[in-house]
C-alpha cells in the first residue's frame, strides 16, 4: 500500500452502496492529512469565513478571543484586511487557567478594558462583543451563557455580548462551528412588526453576487432584500427581524432559520446551489409555485445555457479535476459537468453518504473518474502525473494538480444560479482560452 | 491587563516550534489535536508546507475521543498510517485538548512500541507556551532519540528554523543530528538552540547570522534590540551597544544590566516610549505599541511575532 494514494473509481462506489462507502473516502476514521482542504476546513481562522470572520458579521462588533495563543495565531491574516482592523482582541490563557479555571472571572473585565479602549482610543464603542472560545472551554464544560451575562451586567450599557464557539472537535457533531456561530449571529434579533416587502438571504457571510434571485424578487414587489453582509449598521441588522420570509442558500444557516421560524415567525425556503441548467430552472419553478409568485428567468436560463455550449463548441474534450475547496459540491458540479459532457478525471473529496446519489449518477456517464479523499494519509503520495485533466477547480485541486490552469472558485462573493453557472463557464473558457494561446 | 492583547496577535506557539524543528526529518508527526492546531501549523507557521510534502497529520480528535481518552483508538490510527507511510520515526506533539486531558505521553509511547517497529518520539507541547520553548523541547526529544556525540558531521546549526530566520531557515537532516561528534562545529542561532547545545553537551559558539547581516546599517546611540536574545548578544559581539528586550527566553548568560523578559504588550510601551533609546531594533508590528518613540525605527522581521514573511 505504501507509495499510492487510495482511490476509488465511481463505479466502484456505484456498485459497494451508500451503505459501504469505503473508509478512506468519508474521512473521521484516521489521521488527516494536511492538504488544503482539511487546513482551511480544520482552522477557522485561517481563511474564508470560518468562525472567527463569521462571529465579526454583524456590524458594529468586535471580538475577543478566549484561548491559548495556538488558537489565535493565525488570526493575524484576517487582522490585516482592513475591514476587521481593531476587531480583534486576545485574552490568552495559560497553564494555571486551564487547571483552574481561572480566566473565566477576567473576562468581565477583559471586556471592559476592550470596550473602553475602543471608546477612549478609536472613538467608537462597539455595539456586540463577541467572545470566542476554543477547544479547551468545551472540554471544561464553561457556561458562556452565564459569561456572557456576567459581561453585560460589567458593561451595564445594552453592549451584548455572545459567545461564539470555535470548536473543532465537534465538527462532525449535530451542531458543528459553522452550524452555531449563525445560530448566535441571528439569535442577536429581536421580534419586531413584519414588513410585507422584505425578505432575508441568509446562508453565506459575503453578500450573493447581484443576479437573477434579486430580480426574482423585486418583480415579485419585494422591497428590501436584506443580507448580513450588506447591513451598514447594527440597527440595520436589527431589521432583518422584520423579513416576510427567509431564503437559505447554506444548508450550515438551516438551523439558525429554524430558530428564527420558532422565535420571530420567519419561515424560510432553501435554494441549493446547482450546476445543472435544467434543475436550476426546476428549482426557481418549485421556489415561485412555494412563495406564489410568477418568474420569467427565461433570459438568464438562455445566457446560462449558451455558455454552456460556448465552451463546449471550443473545447469538446475538456477534462476537469475538481476539489473541494470551491464555492460548490464537487460531486454535483462533477455530475452536471458530465451531463454537458466534459470529462471529470478525478474528484478530491469527502464523501458523505448524502453524496453518494450524484455519485451514483455520475457513475452512469463517467465510471472511471477518480475519486480521492482529502483527509486520507496516503495522499502524501498522490500523483499528478496519472490524470489526463486540462484544468482543475478548486484551491485544493491546484495544490494536487500544479501543472494546469485552475480555477480556485473560491471568492467571498458568491454567484448563483444561472448567473453562477453562467460565470464559472465563462472562467473556464477564458482560462483555457489562454492557457492554449 | 495581564493577559489581554489589544494591538498584537498571538506569536507562534509551542507545538509550532515543536513541528519546525521536527519537519523535513522523514518522520510522521502526528499533531494531537482535532485539526485547527494542524491548520495554524501547516497553513500558517510552516513555510516548507507549501513547498515540499511532508507527514504531518492530524489526529483528527473529536470531542468523544477526547472526553473518553480514547488513546486506543488514537494508537490504532496511528499504526495504520505507519503502514501506509514510509518514515523514519514517529513524532507525536501536543496541543491543548490533550493538555486539558492529561494525556500520558509516556503511555502513549509505550503502547505505539508494541504496535510499531518505529522509534516514538513525544513532544508534550500545549499551545500554551512559545515556540522557542516548543523548539527545545523537540531538540530535547531528538537528543534522547538520535543525537549521538561521537559522529564526524563537519558542522550544524541549530534553532535555525523559519519562525526565528524566516526565508533565511536552515534545514538539517536526520542523519545530520545522528552524526554529531567532538569535532562538529555546533552553531546555537537562537535561544532554541542554545537549549539544544547545552542538552548535546558539546561546545558550540552563539550566532545570529541575521543579526551580523544588521550590524553595520545601525546608526549609534542608545540601542533597544527585541528579537530572539541570540539576535541581541551577535549585535553585542560587533560591537553595538545595545539593550536586549524579549518577548521569548532570556538566559542568564546571555542576560545583562538593562536587558528585560517582557511578556505584555505595555512592558514594551514602557521600555519603547520611557526607556531614553535613539534606535529601536524590532519587527515592524511592535511599532504601533510605541506611539511616543521619536528615535529611529530599524526593522527586524521575525516571523514568530508578526507572521510576516
Amino acid at each position: 500500500m505504501a507509495g499510492k494514494a487510495v482511490q476509488y473509481t465511481a463505479a466502484q462506489i456505484r456498485d459497494l452502496g451508500k451503505e459501504n462507502i469505503p473508509k478512506e473516502l468519508s474521512g473521521g476514521h484516521g489521521l488527516v492529512y494536511s492538504s488544503p482542504a482539511t487546513l482551511a476546513y480544520n482552522s477557522p481562522g485561517a481563511e474564508g469565513f470560518g468562525v472567527k470572520r463569521a462571529g465579526l458579521a454583524v456590524p458594529e462588533s468586535v471580538m475577543l478571543i478566549v484561548a491559548p495563543g495556538c488558537c489565535g495565531r493565525n488570526t493575524s491574516i484576517v487582522s490585516s484586511m482592513p475591514q476587521y482592523k481593531d476587531r480583534f482582541f486576545y485574552l490568552m490563557m495559560d497553564e494555571t487557567d486551564l487547571v483552574t479555571g481561572r480566566h473565566l472571572k477576567r473576562i468581565p473585565e477583559a471586556v471592559c478594558e476592550v470596550v473602553s479602549f475602543l471608546e477612549g482610543q478609536k472613538g467608537k464603542k462597539p455595539r456586540v462583543v463577541m467572545i470566542c472560545i476554543t477547544c479547551v472551554d468545551a472540554l471544561l464544560g464553561t457556561d458562556m451563557e452565564r459569561v456572557c451575562s456576567a459581561c453585560e451586567k460589567a458593561l451595564g450599557d445594552g453592549t451584548r455580548v455572545r459567545p461564539s464557539y470555535m470548536y473543532a472537535l465537534t465538527r462532525e457533531g449535530r451542531r458543528p462551528p459553522m452550524v452555531h456561530v449563525r445560530q448566535t449571529l441571528y439569535s442577536l434579533l429581536e421580534p419586531m412588526e413584519k414588513d410585507p416587502g422584505s425578505v432575508n438571504i441568509i446562508g453565506n457571510f459575503a453578500p450573493l453576487e447581484d443576479g437573477e434571485l434579486f430580480k426574482i424578487l423585486t418583480d415579485a414587489g419585494v422591497k428590501h432584500i436584506r443580507q448580513i453582509s450588506t447591513c451598514g449598521t447594527y440597527d440595520e441588522f436589527l431589521k432583518m427581524a422584520s423579513a416576510n420570509f427567509n431564503i437559505v442558500t447554506n444548508p450550515e444557516v438551516r438551523a439558525a432559520a429554524h430558530d428564527m421560524s420558532q422565535r420571530l415567525g420567519i419561515p424560510y425556503i432553501e435554494l441549493t446551489r446547482i450546476h445543472d441548467v435544467a434543475r436550476t430552472s426546476a428549482q426557481y419553478k418549485a421556489f415561485a409555485n412555494a412563495v406564489g409568485i410568477d418568474i420569467d428567468v427565461s433570459v438568464e436560463e438562455a445566457k446560462a445555457q449558451e455558455a454552456v455550449d460556448s465552451l463546449k463548441a471550443s473545447f469538446p474534450d475538456l477534462t476537469f479535476n475538481i476539489g473541494e475547496c470551491l464555492n460548490a459540491d464537487p460531486f454535483e458540479l462533477a455530475l452536471s459537468l458530465a451531463r454537458y459532457g466534459f470529462k471529470v478525471d478525478e474528484i478530491y473529496g469527502t464523501l458523505a453518504p448524502e453524496k453518494f446519489k450524484y455519485v451514483s449518477r455520475l457513475a452512469e456517464l463517467s465510471p472511471d473518474t477518480k475519486i480521492f479523499c482529502n483527509m486520507e494519509p496516503t495522499m502524501l503520495y498522490y500523483d499528478v502525473s496519472a490524470s489526463r485533466a486540462h484544468i482543475s477547480l478548486g484551491k485544493d485541486a491546484a495544490f494536487y494538480c500544479p501543472g494546469i490552469p485552475n480555477i480556485a472558485w473560491n471568492s467571498d462573493i458568491q454567484p448563483f444560479g444561472f448567473q453562477g453557472i453562467t460565470k464559472l463557464m465563462e472562467t473556464v473558457h477564458q482560462t483555457m482560452k489562454e492557457a492554449r494561446a | 491587563m495581564k493577559g489581554l492583547r489589544k494591538v498584537l496577535t498571538p506569536f507562534a506557539p509551542d507545538q509550532s516550534g515543536a513541528s519546525s524543528v521536527l519537519y523535513g526529518l522523514g518522520g510522521l508527526i502526528v499533531i494531537i489535536d482535532a485539526g485547527g492546531c494542524t491548520g495554524n501549523i501547516c497553513g500558517f507557521d510552516e513555510p516548507r508546507w507549501q513547498d515540499e510534502r511532508s507527514a504531518v497529520f492530524s489526529a483528527g480528535l473529536r470531542d468523544m475521543d477526547a472526553i473518553l481518552g480514547r488513546d486506543k483508538l488514537l494508537v490504532s490510527k496511528i499504526a495504520d498510517a505507519c503502514k501506509k507511510i514510509d518514515a523514519s520515526f514517529v513524532a507525536l506533539i501536543g496541543t491543548p485538548v490533550p493538555a486539558t486531558i492529561a494525556t500520558d505521553y509516556k503511555a502513549l509511547k509505550r503502547m505505539l512500541e508494541k504496535e510499531i517497529s518505529l522509534p516514538i518520539l513525544t513532544v508534550a507541547t500545549d499551545g500554551m507556551r512559545l515556540y522557542d520553548e516548543g523548539e527545545a523541547m523537540a531538540y530535547k526529544a531528538l537528543a534522547d532519540g538520535f543525537i549521538s556525540k561521537d559522529g564526524s558531521l563537519g558542522k550544524i546549526t541549530l534553532g535555525k528554523t523559519p519562525l526565528t530566520y524566516g526565508a533565511g531557515f536552515e534545514d538539517q537532516t536526520l542523519e545530520d543530528y545522528r552524526n554529531i561528534g567532538p569535532s562538529t562545529k555546533i552553531t546555537a542561532a537562537s535561544a532554541s538552540g542554545i537549549e539544544a547545545a547545552e542538552k548535546i553537551g558539546l561546545p558550540y559558539e552563539i550566532f545570529s547570522s541575521a543579526a551580523a547581516d544588521a550590524a553595520e546599517k545601525i546608526p549609534s546611540g542608545k540601542v533597544l534590540v527585541c528579537h530572539d536574545e541570540v539576535f541581541g548578544k551577535t549585535l553585542r559581539d560587533k560591537g553595538i551597544d545595545c539593550d536586549i528586550a524579549t518577548f521569548f527566553t532570556l538566559h542568564d548568560e546571555i542576560k545583562r544590566e538593562g536587558d528585560k523578559k517582557i511578556t505584555e504588550e505595555d512592558e514594551f510601551t514602557d521600555l519603547a516610549v520611557n526607556g531614553g533609546y535613539d534606535v529601536i531594533i524590532a519587527d515592524e508590528c511592535l511599532k504601533p505599541l510605541a506611539e511616543g518613540f521619536r528615535g529611529q525605527w530599524i526593522d527586524a522581521p521575525f516571523f514568530a511575532l508578526s507572521g510576516r514573511r
